[in-house]
């Protein structure tokens, strides 16, 4: 009983494992893809954030110092972040994503001079917040999938290692002890055997010696059995 | 006329001024700026010019901001100079030249006060040389209605002909022009955009500016007005460029024209109904030099975008319909050009004597210097090596 439960076991733990390094597997190719991706992603954003600063150079030149009217003219976020979930093997991603508003709030800025040139930066550096935002979403699930790799690692090396093993000792265990309870048995039953035709023999003995007084009582001259047909006379026999 | 008696008293100042016109930099000093490998060697080079050890005392990581304050601070030190020794009417005219600093200054504290702003915050970024006595009393109001009817109509920029009798300081000595009676009441502070406000003011300011340098005549006049009205257009055409797009309405476009311009005023109607560069072209077609501007950004764009479009005729129309880079760059190219003849017109201003003209186009070229200067820092510091001979020389 116990061993069929145990050998159940060990069967779940070993779907349980190949199951767990599939995951892992495909995991790690994710893993692996969405790092090349971050990769790209800090080049690009190295770009991209050295040309937002060039054109704010370029604003900055051709306007002065404009930072804080745009800080004081803009009312509402034209730039939004959304997150939404995704779903790898199991694991819960999130992704975020890009919502521009069209319009914005500081549209006259540098309306006198310069004004393209904040426009240009301005859509400069929403690409470079995007990038941003690209970064950040595949950063985070770069944390994610690492940490669930690692989690997802340590129970196939804890089942591989551990579970089973565990489990395959049980079953030896009990495998022998059963063993040895067979072996104990037969023993058992052998020598029971080994007693009883001991027994059985005594018995007989003691049979055949309550059957040897009964030949002594007869009389001498049927003692000893047979005795000599010939040394004595038979009544019956008149010659 | 005036040259009988010009040197008793502005001689001195103008021969100063004269001076710092020859420390401005020269092309070989650009050049050599332009070689710098790092800001440190950009110090090195500047210590051996005019500007000697301004960043001497500064600690070593500068920035480029810095670079643009402390040169801003000499120029600052040489208009305060100038201004402390002027006479009328040359202390009128150097005063004239703050008021655009001051409306800068006047829309940047207004913004910050609607909002709530940390009033000493405010006014550190306010230009130095539009500073006025009664700019911090602008903080004081809390609400639009208050900041009009108790502060702007006592700023310099609103006063009138009556005695200032709070302000010692010789701002108001003679009616300065009340720009904010005339183009803002209470009611537009409300709901009319900042920029426009301070467009509106621009205008009022050019025009009134103008005005003021006809009354002194003679060749201060003359030469001021080529100044002046190459300014309005630039800002006439430079708001129809910029308007495009948005909720800015023609009508409001243009009110916010100076009318001293040479394209007023059937340029300046023109530009009003324009709905793309191209009119704005036909619109500047009557003058010769504008004209050469917008030929030039053309086939300027594709060399400012870097991506080689066909040719110059196509470009311009395909400007509006990519606004995103390349109107930008067409546009930028513009306002380079605006730079480059802006520079030529103050350069002009030196060749006449016994005007006050010299003290203005100085002014302008320092800031276009200061300007020169930021973008080369600026390219140094972004390691942008290609775009570093974009700036403007003076000299």
């Amino acid at each position: 009983m116990a061993l069929t439960n145990t050998k159940l076991r060990l069967k779940g733990a070993q779907t349980g494992h190949s199951l767990l390094a599939k995951k892992r597997d495909a995991l790690t190719t994710r893993f692996r893809a969405i790092l090349r991706r971050v990769d790209e992603a800090k080049r690009k954003m190295g770009r991209v954030m050295q040309l937002a600063s060039f054109s704010l150079a370029e604003v900055t030149y051709a306007t002065g110092d404009i930072s804080y009217l745009v800080q004081e003219q803009a009312k509402s976020a034209s730039f939004k972040v959304k997150a939404r979930q995704e779903n790898v093997s199991g694991v819960v991603l999130p992704a975020f994503e890009v919502d521009r508003v069209p319009g914005s709030d500081f549209n006259l800025t540098g309306l006198g001079r310069g004004g393209q040139q904040v426009l240009r930066a301005k859509e400069v550096y929403a690409k470079a917040v995007e990038t941003l935002v690209d970064l950040a979403s595949l950063q985070t699930a770069f944390m994610i999938l690492d940490e669930v790799i690692r989690a997802t690692n340590r129970r196939v090396n804890a089942i591989e290692h551990v579970v089973i093993p565990r489990l395959e000792n049980t079953i030896k265990y009990i495998t022998s002890e059963l063993d040895e309870m067979d072996r104990e048995e037969f023993f058992r039953l052998k020598k029971v055997q080994g007693k009883k035709k001991r027994d059985a023999e005594a018995a007989e003995a003691l049979r055949k010696d309550q059957e040897i007084p009964d030949i002594l009582e007869m009389p001498p001259d049927r003692a000893g059995g047979g005795g000599d047909l010939l040394g004595s006379k038979d009544e019956d026999v008149i010659f | 006329m005036e040259a009988l008696l010009f040197n008793v008293d502005s001689g001195f100042l103008e021969g100063i001024v004269r001076g710092y016109k020859a420390g401005l930099l020269t092309q070989n000093q650009y050049n050599n700026l332009t070689q710098c490998e790092t800001i440190e060697d950009f110090r090195t080079q500047l210590s051996a010019t005019d500007y000697g050890n301004f960043l001497a005392n500064e600690p070593l990581p500068i920035s480029t901001s810095t670079i643009s304050d402390k040169a801003t601070q000499v120029l600052v030190d040489q208009f305060n100079y100038l201004r402390s020794n002027a006479v009328e009417p040359l202390s009128k005219f150097l005063e004239y030249m703050t008021y655009a600093y001051m409306i800068d200054n006047v829309i940047l504290i207004i913004t910050g006060t609607l909002h709530g702003r940390n009033t000493n915050e405010l006014l550190q970024r306010c230009h130095p040389l539009g500073v006025f006595d009664t700019m911090p009393a602008l903080c004081v109001a809390t609400n639009v209605e208050e900041l009009y009817h108790t502060v702007l109509v006592e700023t310099p920029l609103a006063t009138d002909a009556r005695p200032h009798s709070s302000s010692p300081y010789p701002v108001p000595l003679s009616p300065p022009a009340p720009y904010f009676r005339d183009s803002v009441t209470a009611a537009d502070l409300d709901d009319l955009n900042i920029e426009i406000i301070r467009n509106t003011l621009y205008k009022a300011y050019l025009e009134d500016f103008d005005a003021f340098c006809r009354t002194l005549g003679g060749p201060t006049a003359e030469i001021m007005h080529r100044i002046l009205s190459f300014e309005a257009d630039r800002r006439a055409i430079n708001i129809t460029i910029n308007s495009f797009g948005t909720q800015l309405s023609k009508e409001q476009r243009a009110k916010l024209f100076p009318t001293i311009g040479r394209l007023f005023p059937e340029g300046n109607n023109a530009l009003a109904r324009a709905d793309d560069i191209d009119q704005v072209r036909q619109a500047c077609e009557p003058v010769a030099e504008y004209r050469a501007f917008f030929d030039g950004s053309a086939s300027g764009a594709p060399r400012a975008n870097g991506t080689g479009h066909g040719g110059g005729s196509e470009s311009t129309a395909n400007l509006l319909g990519d606004l995103g880079d390349d109107l930008g760059g067409g546009a930028a190219d513009l306002e380079d050009r605006f730079f480059v003849h802006e520079v030529h017109l103050n350069k002009l201003a030196f060749l006449q004597q016994f005007q006050y003209a010299v003290f203005y186009s100085y002014i302008k070229l320092k800031e276009q210097e200061i300007r020169s200067l930021t973008w080369i820092a600026e390219c140094i510091a972004q390691n942008a090596r290609d775009r570093i001979h974009d700036y403007i020389p003076t000299f």
